[in-house]
C-alpha cells in the first residue's frame, strides 16, 4: 500500500489539470466524472491506508531532497500516521460527497467555468493533501498557501462581481498576515535546529530555550489564527461566502479552516512546553467562540449564520487545543466537518431551491417544499447543539470537561457558548423551514426539492452527523474512548484529566439543559414571529458584528493608505521623482555643454590632444604627489 | 605556447592579405555585385578555414620572424572571433556594402587588408610590428570612411580621420623611439641584460609607454582622444562605420592588452591614476553626450566611445579576468553592434523618428534589434550583461579599492540605458511609419541567428570561455 501512497495527492493534482487544461473542449459530464472520480479514488487509497495504519503504525516516506544545502536538508517525505491518516479520510470522504453535490450545484455555469471550479477544487484537494502528509513543516507550508491561493481563487469564483473580488482579496490578504508568522516560525527552528522535519524538531526540543519555544509556537499560532479564523483574523471567513456555496462547506466549513487546528495538534510536543502560548491558545479560542456567536444570533442571511458559527465552532476546537485536550479538538474537527458540510450543503439547497436567494427573512415553512433538505437540516441542528447522541454532543462534551478541569470560568463560558449556539440555529431552523411562507410569488411557484445528486450527499453527511460521535464515546458513558486510543501514538502530550464520574454527568446534564432550553426559546420565539424588521439597540451592534470590520478599516486599513498617498504624493513625487528628475536634467544640460566641444573643427581636435597630452604628462610627473593627495582625503 | 615563440600567427596574416590580393584581381574580371560579394564569401572561408587549420595543428606555414610576432593561445583565438565575425559581417551587410560605390572588389580588399592589420596586432611582439600593424588596419579604413566620394560628409570625415590618425601615429612612432632610448630593445619582451645596459635613461622606458598608451587610445577612441569618432563614424558609410565600431575597435583592445600584460609594472604608479582618469573621461564623453543625439547613427558612434570606457577595464587585470572579459566583450558588443548597424543601414530615416512604429512594420527587424540594443545596454539574459560583468569584476580581481569606479562605472551603464531604450521606445511605443529598404529572408533569418547567439551567450557565457580554454 506504501507504494501507492504518492497516489493520494497525485490524483487530484492530474484531475486539475486535466479539468483546468481541457475545460472548453470537456463536456460537463465528463468534467464533473473526473473532477468527482480522481476525489474518489483518493478517498479508496485513504481508507486502506487508514486501516493498515490501524494495524501496524504509521511512517515516513522519504521522496527526495526539496532543498539541499550545505547543512539544511529538507525533504519531500509524507508522514503517514494517525492523525494524517484520519485527516486524509475526512479531506477525501467529504471532499468527494461536495464534489458530487456540485456537480449538481453548478450546473448553470457554462462549460468553461464549470471546468474551471472543478480544476479549482481540485487543485484545493490536493493541497489540502499535501498540508496534511507533508512530513515537515516546509512541506506543510507548501500546501498552507495552496489551499490559501484557492480559496482565494473560489471566493472570487464569480469575478465579475467586484464585492466578491474584494471578499476574496480580503481573505488572501488576512491569510498572508497569519502565513508570516508560520514563515517566522520555520525560519527560526532552521537558525535554532537546523530542521524543519517534525521528528527531528521534537526529538530536538532541548535544543531550544523556553523562549524560543514559546516564541515559535506563539508565531504557529499567528498561522493558525489567519487559516481557522480566530480573533483577530477572522473578518474573512463570513466574507468569504460569497464564493459558491459547496466551496463554503468545504474549503471555509470542514477542511481548510480546521488546517490550523491539525498544525497545532501536530506540534503538541511543542506546545506542551509552553504554557503562555496554551493560556494564550485557549483564551483566544474561547473568546473567538463566545464574540462569533453573539454576532450569529443577529445575522440574517442563512451563510452568514453558518459562518459565524464555523468561526464560533472553530473557536472550540482552540479552547480543546489550549487545554491540552487535543484528540477532543481532533474529533470536533471530524464531526464539525460532518453537521458543518451538512448544513452548508443543506442552505446550498434551499439556496438553490430560492433561486440564489440568501436572506432568511424572505423564506419560511420551507418544510414542505423540501422535505429531504429539511429532515437532514434538522439533523444537523440537533448535532452543533449538542444533544445526544448526536455527534457534537460527544465531542463538545470531551473538550468542555477538560477545560473544566483546567479552570471552570472556561466551562462556564463555553457552556454559555453552546446555549448560544442552539439558540441561533434554532433561529435559523425556524426562520427558514417553519411558520409561513414569505418570498415571492414567482419563487413560491418554483420550490422544488434539489435533484438526488444533491440530496445524497446530505443524507450520507446527516447519518455520519448522527453516528459520528460513537467512534468516541467516553468511559463514563460505558464507551472506550477508542479515538483517544487510536491517535495516542501521534498525540503524546494529551493532558489526562481525572474527574469523578458524577462531576462528569453533571458538566454533560448542565449543558445538555442549557441547550434544550435555548432551543426551546428560539422555536417559540421565530416560528410563529420572525424578526422582520430591522434590529434596534444592542441587536444592531450584534447584527453589524460589533462594528469589527468598520474598526479594521478605521485603525488599519486607513492609517494604511494615507500613509500610502503621503509616500506617493509627498515622499515619491517631491522627492524621489525630484531627485530622479534632476539627475536626468543634470545628464541632459551636460550632454548639451558637452557635445559644444565637438565642435567639428579638426584644428581644435587636435588641440584638445595636444593639451591632454600635457595634462597626462604632469600627472605622470607627479603620480606621487597626486596619490598621496588622493590616500589622504578618499 | 612559449616554445612555438619565435613562429608568428602566419597563415591568418599570409592569408587575409592573399585574398585581399585576390579580390582587388577579381574585381577586373567579375563586374556584377552579385559575384563580387560571392567571391569576398568564398574568400573569407578560406580565410577561416586556413586559420583554423593552424589552429588545430593541421597546416601552416612556418616563417621564422626572430621573435617579431609570437604566436599565443590568446591571439589565435581572437583571430577566429574576428575572422569569424567578419565573416557574419560580410553575410549581413555584402549587398550594403557593394552598394556604396562603384568600386565593389576594392572595398572588400580594404576591408581584408584591415583584417590583415587586425592579425598582426594580436600576435606582435616586437613594437615594430604593433606599428605595422596599426598602419595596415587604419589606413584602408581612411579609404573607406571616404569611399562616398560624391557625399561632402564622407569626404569630409576620410580627411580628418587622415588627418588626426597620422597625429597619433606620430606620437606613436615617438613613444617607440623613446621606448628603444629607455631600452635599447624593440622587443616587447625586454631581456634583462638590455635593462641593466640602458639604466642611464631608465625614464625613457616609462614616458615612451606613456606616448604609446596615448596613441593606442586614440586607437581605441578614448577619452580625451575621442573627438575624431563621431565625426569619422557619422561621416562614413553606415556599412564601413560597422566594421570600424567592431573589429578594428577590438583589435585596438588586444594590441593594448598585450603591451599592458607585460609593461605595466613600468608604468610605475602612475597608470593607477592615469587608468582610472581615462576610463572615467571616457564613459563620460561617450554615455553624456550620447544623450542628447538625435540620429541613431552619431549615438552609435557616442555608444562605443562608452563601451570603449568599459573595455579598458580589462588593463586591470590583462593577465587572467581581463583577458577571458575581452574575449567576451569583444563577441557581445560586436554581434549586437553588427547586428543594429545592420538594421540601420536597411533604414531610409536615421533619426529616432525613422524608427517610429517599426514594430508594426518590420516585426522581425524590431524585435532582434530589441534584443541587439538589450545588449548593448548590458541587461541581463544578453551577452552584454556578462560581458560587462566580466569586466568590472577585473578591476575588482586587481583590488577591491578600485570599488568607487565600479560603481562610477555601473552608474553610467545607467544612463546609457536612457539613450538605447529611446530606440525600442520608438519602435514599439511610438505611432509611425518606419520606412526601410527591402528586406531579404536571408537577412532575417541572420538577424535571428545573431540574437540567439546573444542570448545563448548570455545565458551560458561559459560556453564560450570553455572554447578559450579548450
Amino acid at each position: 500500500m506504501n507504494q501507492l501512497v504518492y497516489l493520494i495527492p497525485l490524483l487530484p493534482l492530474i484531475g486539475f489539470l486535466i479539468n483546468g487544461l481541457l475545460r472548453k473542449s470537456l463536456s460537463k459530464s465528463v468534467i464533473a466524472i473526473i473532477g468527482s472520480g480522481v476525489i474518489l479514488a483518493s478517498f479508496v487509497i485513504s481508507l486502506v491506508l487508514f486501516f493498515q495504519v490501524k494495524s501496524s503504525g504509521g511512517q515516513i516516506i522519504n521522496y527526495f531532497n526539496l532543498i539541499n544545502l550545505d547543512k539544511l536538508v529538507i525533504p519531500f517525505a509524507f508522514q503517514i500516521d494517525q492523525l494524517s491518516s484520519l485527516f486524509l479520510l475526512i479531506i477525501t470522504g467529504i471532499g468527494f460527497l461536495i464534489h458530487l453535490y456540485s456537480a449538481a450545484y453548478m450546473h448553470e455555469e457554462t462549460n468553461e467555468h464549470y471546468g474551471r471550479y472543478f480544476a479549482y477544487l481540485n487543485l484545493f484537494v490536493f493541497s489540502m493533501l499535501l498540508l496534511v502528509m507533508g512530513a515537515n513543516y516546509v512541506i506543510m507550508f507548501f500546501g498552507w498557501e495552496g489551499v490559501g491561493l484557492c480559496s482565494y481563487l473560489l471566493i472570487g469564483f464569480w469575478f465579475k462581481n467586484d464585492n466578491y473580488n474584494y471578499a476574496a482579496k480580503k481573505a488572501f490578504i488576512m491569510n498572508r498576515i497569519g502565513d508570516l508568522g508560520f514563515l517566522l516560525a520555520v525560519f527560526w527552528m532552521i537558525a535554532k535546529i537546523g530542521t524543519v522535519n517534525y521528528t527531528d524538531v521534537f526529538a530536538a526540543t532541548s535544543n531550544f530555550s523556553s523562549a524560543d519555544i514559546t516564541a515559535i509556537t506563539i508565531l504557529l499560532f499567528i498561522g493558525a489564527m489567519g487559516k481557522s479564523a480566530q480573533i483577530p483574523l477572522y473578518t474573512w471567513l463570513p466574507d468569504a461566502m460569497a464564493g459558491p456555496t459547496p466551496v463554503s462547506a468545504l474549503i471555509h466549513a470542514a477542511t481548510m479552516v480546521t488546517a490550523g487546528i491539525y498544525m497545532i495538534t501536530r506540534s503538541n510536543i511543542l506546545y506542551s512546553l509552553s504554557e503562555v502560548t496554551q493560556h494564550l491558545v485557549a483564551i483566544v479560542g474561547l473568546a473567538t467562540a463566545l464574540f462569533a456567536a453573539t454576532i450569529a444570533i443577529k445575522q440574517n442571511d442563512i451563510k452568514k449564520v453558518l459562518a459565524y458559527s464555523t468561526v464560533s465552532q472553530l473557536g472550540y476546537m482552540f479552547l480543546g487545543l489550549g487545554v491540552g485536550a487535543y484528540t477532543g479538538a481532533v474529533f470536533h474537527v471530524m464531526t464539525h466537518a460532518f453537521f458543518k458540510a451538512l448544513l452548508f450543503l443543506g442552505a446550498g439547497s434551499v439556496i438553490h431551491a430560492m433561486h440564489h436567494e440568501q436572506d432568511m427573512r424572505k423564506m419560511g415553512g420551507l418544510k414542505k417544499y423540501l422535505p429531504i433538505t429539511h429532515i437532514t437540516f434538522l439533523v444537523g441542528c440537533i448535532a452543533i447543539s449538542g444533544i445526544p447522541p448526536f455527534s457534537g454532543f460527544f465531542s463538545k462534551d470531551e473538550i468542555l470537561a477538560a477545560a473544566y478541569a483546567k479552570n471552570p470560568i472556561y466551562w462556564g463560558i463555553g457552556v454559555a457558548t453552546a446555549a448560544l449556539t442552539a439558540f441561533y440555529m434554532f433561529r435559523l431552523y425556524a426562520t427558514t423551514f417553519l411558520g409561513n411562507f414569505r418570498g415571492s410569488h414567482e419563487q413560491a411557484h418554483h420550490l422544488h426539492e434539489s435533484p438526488s445528486a444533491m440530496t445524497i450527499p446530505l443524507i450520507v453527511l446527516a447519518a455520519l452527523s448522527v453516528v459520528g460521535g460513537f467512534f468516541n464515546v467516553p468511559e463514563v458513558l460505558g464507551g472506550h474512548s477508542s479515538l483517544h486510543q487510536f491517535l495516542s501514538p501521534a498525540i503524546t502530550s494529551e493532558v489526562v484529566h481525572e474527574a469523578s464520574h458524577s462531576t462528569e454527568y453533571m458538566l454533560m446534564g448542565i449543558s445538555v439543559a442549557v441547550a434544550v432550553i435555548a432551543i426551546v426559546i428560539a422555536i417559540n420565539k421565530f416560528s410563529k414571529k420572525p424578526e422582520l424588521q430591522d434590529a434596534q439597540g444592542f441587536a444592531k451592534v450584534l447584527e453589524n458584528k460589533w462594528y469589527v470590520d468598520e474598526l479594521y478599516d478605521n485603525i488599519i486599513v486607513k492609517p494604511l493608505n494615507s500613509l500610502g498617498s503621503f509616500f506617493k504624493n509627498i515622499i515619491e513625487r517631491r522627492g524621489i521623482d525630484g531627485m530622479v528628475n534632476g539627475v536626468g536634467k543634470l545628464v541632459n544640460y551636460s550632454a548639451r555643454q558637452l557635445r559644444l566641444l565637438q565642435s567639428g573643427l579638426v584644428g581644435g581636435y587636435i588641440l584638445f590632444m595636444v593639451l591632454a597630452i600635457i595634462v597626462l604628462i604632469y600627472v605622470w610627473i607627479n603620480d606621487n604627489h597626486i596619490l598621496s593627495f588622493f590616500y589622504k582625503y578618499f | 605556447m612559449p616554445e612555438r615563440a619565435e613562429l608568428g600567427v602566419m597563415n591568418a596574416i599570409i592569408f587575409s592579405a592573399l585574398i585581399g590580393v585576390v579580390m582587388m584581381l577579381g574585381g577586373i574580371v567579375i563586374k556584377s555585385n552579385a559575384g563580387i560579394k560571392l567571391l569576398a564569401i568564398i574568400l573569407l572561408f578560406i580565410l577561416l578555414g586556413s586559420h583554423l587549420a593552424e589552429y588545430y595543428d593541421l597546416f601552416n606555414i612556418h616563417i621564422q620572424t626572430h621573435g617579431m610576432l609570437a604566436k599565443s593561445r590568446f591571439g589565435m583565438f581572437f583571430n577566429t572571433i574576428i575572422i569569424s565575425l567578419t565573416l557574419l559581417y560580410v553575410l549581413l551587410s555584402g549587398d550594403e556594402i557593394v552598394k556604396v560605390g562603384t568600386y565593389g572588389a576594392e572595398y572588400f580588399a580594404l576591408i581584408f587588408f584591415s583584417l590583415c592589420g587586425a592579425t598582426i596586432l594580436s600576435s606582435y611582439n616586437n613594437l615594430l610590428m604593433l606599428f605595422l600593424g596599426v598602419e595596415i588596419m587604419t589606413i584602408p579604413l581612411f579609404v573607406l570612411t571616404s569611399s562616398e566620394k560624391k557625399n561632402l560628409k564622407s569626404n569630409e570625415a576620410g580627411l580628418k580621420y587622415f588627418l588626426m590618425g597620422s597625429f597619433s601615429t606620430g606620437i606613436l612612432l615617438m613613444g617607440i623611439a623613446l621606448y628603444y632610448g629607455g631600452t635599447g630593445l624593440f622587443a616587447i619582451e625586454a631581456s634583462k641584460a638590455a635593462n641593466e645596459a640602458q639604466q642611464a635613461f631608465r625614464i625613457l622606458l616609462p614616458l615612451g609607454l606613456l606616448f604609446i598608451f596615448i596613441s593606442l587610445s586614440f586607437k581605441v577612441s578614448a577619452a580625451p582622444f575621442h573627438f575624431w569618432t563621431p565625426d569619422v563614424y557619422d561621416g562614413a558609410p553606415s556599412v564601413f562605420t560597422s566594421f570600424m565600431a567592431t573589429i578594428v575597435k577590438t583589435a585596438g583592445f588586444i594590441a593594448f592588452i598585450k603591451l599592458f600584460e607585460l609593461r605595466s609594472v613600468d608604468m610605475g604608479y602612475s597608470w593607477k591614476i592615469l587608468l582610472p582618469l581615462i576610463i572615467i573621461l571616457t564613459l563620460l564623453a561617450g554615455n553624456i553626450t550620447a544623450v542628447f543625439q538625435q540620429s541613431v547613427k552619431r549615438m552609435l558612434a557616442y555608444s562605443s566611445i562608452a563601451h570603449a570606457g568599459f573595455m579598458l577595464f580589462a588593463l586591470y587585470n590583462p593577465n587572467d579576468f581581463g583577458k577571458q572579459g575581452i574575449m567576451l566583450y569583444t563577441v557581445a558588443y560586436s554581434l549586437a553592434t553588427i547586428g543594429t548597424f545592420a538594421v540601420l543601414t536597411k533604414m531610409k530615416d536615421y533619426t529616432y523618428e525613422g524608427y517610429n512604429g517599426l514594430a508594426k512594420t518590420k516585426p522581425v527587424l524590431a524585435a532582434t534589434n530589441t534584443i541587439f540594443i538589450l545588449s548593448l545596454a548590458g541587461i541581463p539574459l544578453t551577452a552584454g550583461f556578462f560581458a560587462k560583468y566580466y569586466m568590472l569584476a577585473s578591476a575588482l580581481k586587481e583590488s577591491t579599492s578600485n570599488l568607487w569606479l565600479v560603481i562610477v562605472a555601473v552608474l553610467f551603464a545607467a544612463v546609457s540605458v536612457y539613450y538605447y531604450f529611446r530606440v525600442i521606445q520608438a519602435m514599439y511605443f511610438k505611432d509611425g511609419n518606419a520606412e526601410t529598404t527591402e528586406i531579404k529572408p536571408f537577412f532575417k533569418t541572420l538577424l535571428i541567428i545573431i540574437a540567439a547567439l546573444i542570448i545563448v551567450i548570455g545565458l551560458m557565457p561559459s560556453l564560450l570561455l570553455d572554447l578559450f580554454y579548450a
